[in-house]
């Protein structure tokens, strides 16, 4: 009605309520914008300089790619890019598996659900870092849980030193990574299973359809979504591993479980190599990137309709 | 004709048996992931109650010791323990509102108002919000140093609005999203302006929404450590995992205080998780939902 009488108001009220929405969102967007493209903007400049830290100041001193030849023929850079890939590939797996598991059978009527749900949401609200000292008693190779657990039963005659080896101590991290992550990995995944209807399952039964083809062909494709999400929030999270190693073993033993962070960590803040450093983790930026472009261009359309959906 | 009945009955019994062994197999499941979650907090909240003699003894009790408070008192008279939940509690509270705030208006922005790039703007800046910490803690680093902001609230504040606002404007906009644009459309016809509107209208419909995004934030902004390590490291302006990492010296670890300190800083946000349980599973939805 108002429309007709006054035909040209509405698009200056819509005008209006652009220029309000932008002012709205204005705050928000230069706070993430502050806080994050420009330090990697900086950082990207950085690299290419020898950064000099002083007490008067920081000095820049134009060196082009010099810092990227150093990082290149830097065995240790190398080792930590794959440790830090391989990990995020075989932890977030087994977080899947196991989480769908869980997912899978907490998704039926079952008594104690609630509770089990509430317990579930324990380890994803604990500070990592209280996770990894509770897990540096249970592996201590003295006095440690583990070691008794495994002399009593007979697995081992002597005290294991789960943190001396490379390959236990790799191990070790992982299994109290999936302790922390796996739980709410299969709270989202039992989200995502609520929403598929019940009916479904029961045309299928009716039809004689088994439970692993009801899985791969009904359950699989519906709950695509919060696959696709809580992969991509899983990777980009264990790519950024450092808390656990931290405090578990340092990176230790020898470098073994040093991850790309860490490296970061280490050439900047004990060796104060601030430019090679901040060439590093321009190149974690560029590996991160690589990985949500490639993952949003693969399943891109499931995501962004969801966003276009609501 | 008269076997065919039996036949039937065989292998419904069979049925049922099938099925109550499933049944039995979903709880064992269930329950031996509750044990195995619920395990190390026991073990660690018992020996945070030893003696300092009794925490290194072989074999480890599990239950049967002479229970003392001591690693507690210790925490906060030895160390400052005090000192790091204060400084835990006024970056994690001040950042969340701060989310709140900014994350409402854009939420509403990006659910109401005509606005272009919606998706790209919702997606990008949820990316951007889990690149690894790592790759912008040198800079800031650098920058800090030069605003001598290192040791400072604000050091920490900042970056975790900043990484926590992404997700916190994602459930926003989906709860206002759902709240009908009816009950919006009949107040601006009588005049309200768009700031009236959010404030009496949409903010009251949109507290749950708020619960979730703060409960996510403040959970966030309470475990964080890389940046809280790097940028205030000095020991007055530590927050909790900082504090606790750095207990002890290279020589001994002192796990009685490590684990009384840890139960302090568990327990109360245990509590605050369970109580809001119910917007944290709507949290966990709305990503399912909107993928």
């Amino acid at each position: 009605m108002r429309e007709a009488s006054k035909p040209a108001r509405p698009f200056s009220l819509e005008r209006g309520y652009a220029r309000t929405g932008y002012g709205m969102l204005a705050p928000a967007l230069i706070v993430i914008a502050l806080v994050t493209l420009f330090p990697i903007l900086y950082s990207i400049w950085m690299s290419f300089n020898k950064v000099a830290l002083t007490s008067s100041g920081i000095h820049y001193h134009f060196n082009g790619l010099a810092n990227y030849g150093l990082i290149f023929q830097y065995g240790p850079f190398w080792y930590s890019l794959i440790f830090t890939v391989l990990y995020a590939i075989i932890t977030v797996a087994v977080e899947l598996v196991l989480g769908m598991l869980l997912a899978l059978v907490m998704n039926y009527p079952i008594r104690g659900r609630g509770v089990a749900m509430a317990i579930m949401l324990i380890p994803w609200s604990l500070i990592t870092v209280i996770s990894a000292e509770m897990w540096g008693y249970i592996y201590n190779g003295t006095y440690g849980l583990l070691d008794y657990l495994f002399i009593h039963l007979g697995l081992t005659s002597q005290n294991i030193v789960w943190l001396g080896h490379p390959n236990l101590a790799i191990m070790s991290i992982m299994v109290a990574d999936v302790w922390k992550t796996t739980p709410f990995v299969a709270l989202i995944l039992l989200a995502g299973l609520q929403l598929i209807s019940p009916d479904l399952y029961e045309a299928a039964a009716i039809d004689g359809a088994t439970s692993w083809t009801i899985f791969w062909k009904i359950t699989v494709p519906l709950l695509t979504n919060s696959l696709l999400l809580s992969v991509l929030f899983r990777m980009l999270q264990a790519f950024g591993l450092f808390d656990l190693p931290f405090v578990l073993t340092g990176g230790g033993p020898g470098t073994s479980t040093r991850s790309i962070a860490m490296l970061v960590w280490d050439v900047m803040f004990r060796d104060f190599q601030f430019g090679p450093g901040a060439g590093i983790a321009v190149l974690t930026v560029l590996v991160t990137t690589v990985m949500a472009v490639v993952f949003i261009r693969s399943f891109g359309s499931d995501l962004i309709g969801g966003g276009k959906k609501s | 004709m008269t076997t065919k009945p039996a036949a039937a009955v065989q292998t419904r019994s069979s049925k049922t048996n099938f099925r109550q062994r499933t049944a039995f197999l979903r709880y064992l499941v269930v329950i031996v992931a509750c044990l195995l979650i619920i395990f190390p907090f026991y073990w660690m909240v018992i020996t945070s109650l030893k003696q300092p003699a009794s925490i290194g003894s072989w074999p480890p009790k599990l239950w049967g010791f002479h229970v003392t408070w001591s690693s507690y008192a210790q925490d906060f008279i030895h160390y400052t323990f005090g000192n790091y939940i204060f400084n835990s509690v006024l970056v994690a509270v001040v950042s969340t509102i701060l989310i709140l705030i900014l994350g409402s208006l854009a939420g509403y922005a990006i659910a109401r108002l005509p606005i272009r790039g919606k998706p790209f703007l919702l997606i990008a800046t949820l990316v951007i919000s889990l690149f690894p910490e790592i790759a912008v803690v040198s800079p800031l680093y650098v920058i800090f140093r030069q605003l001598h902001w290192l040791n400072s609230y604000q050091a920490l504040i900042i970056p975790y609005t900043a990484f926590n606002l992404p997700f916190a404007i994602w459930i926003m906009n989906n709860y206002f999203l759902g709240i009908p644009k009816e009950l919006e459309e009949s107040a601006r016809m009588d005049g309200a302006s768009t700031g009236t509107i959010l404030i009496k209208i949409i903010l009251p419909l949109a507290v749950p929404g708020m619960f979730t995004a703060g409960i996510f934030s403040f959970v966030a902004a309470w475990t964080e450590f890389l940046m809280a390590l790097t940028f205030n490291s000095q020991n007055t302006m530590r927050t909790i995992p900082v504090g606790i990492a750095l207990f002890g010296s290279q020589f001994t670890i002192p796990y009685g205080n490590i684990f009384s300190a840890s139960v302090v800083a568990v327990v109360p946000i245990i509590v605050l998780v369970l109580v809001f349980q119910r917007w944290v599973v709507s949290g966990l939805t709305a990503g399912a939902v909107k993928g």
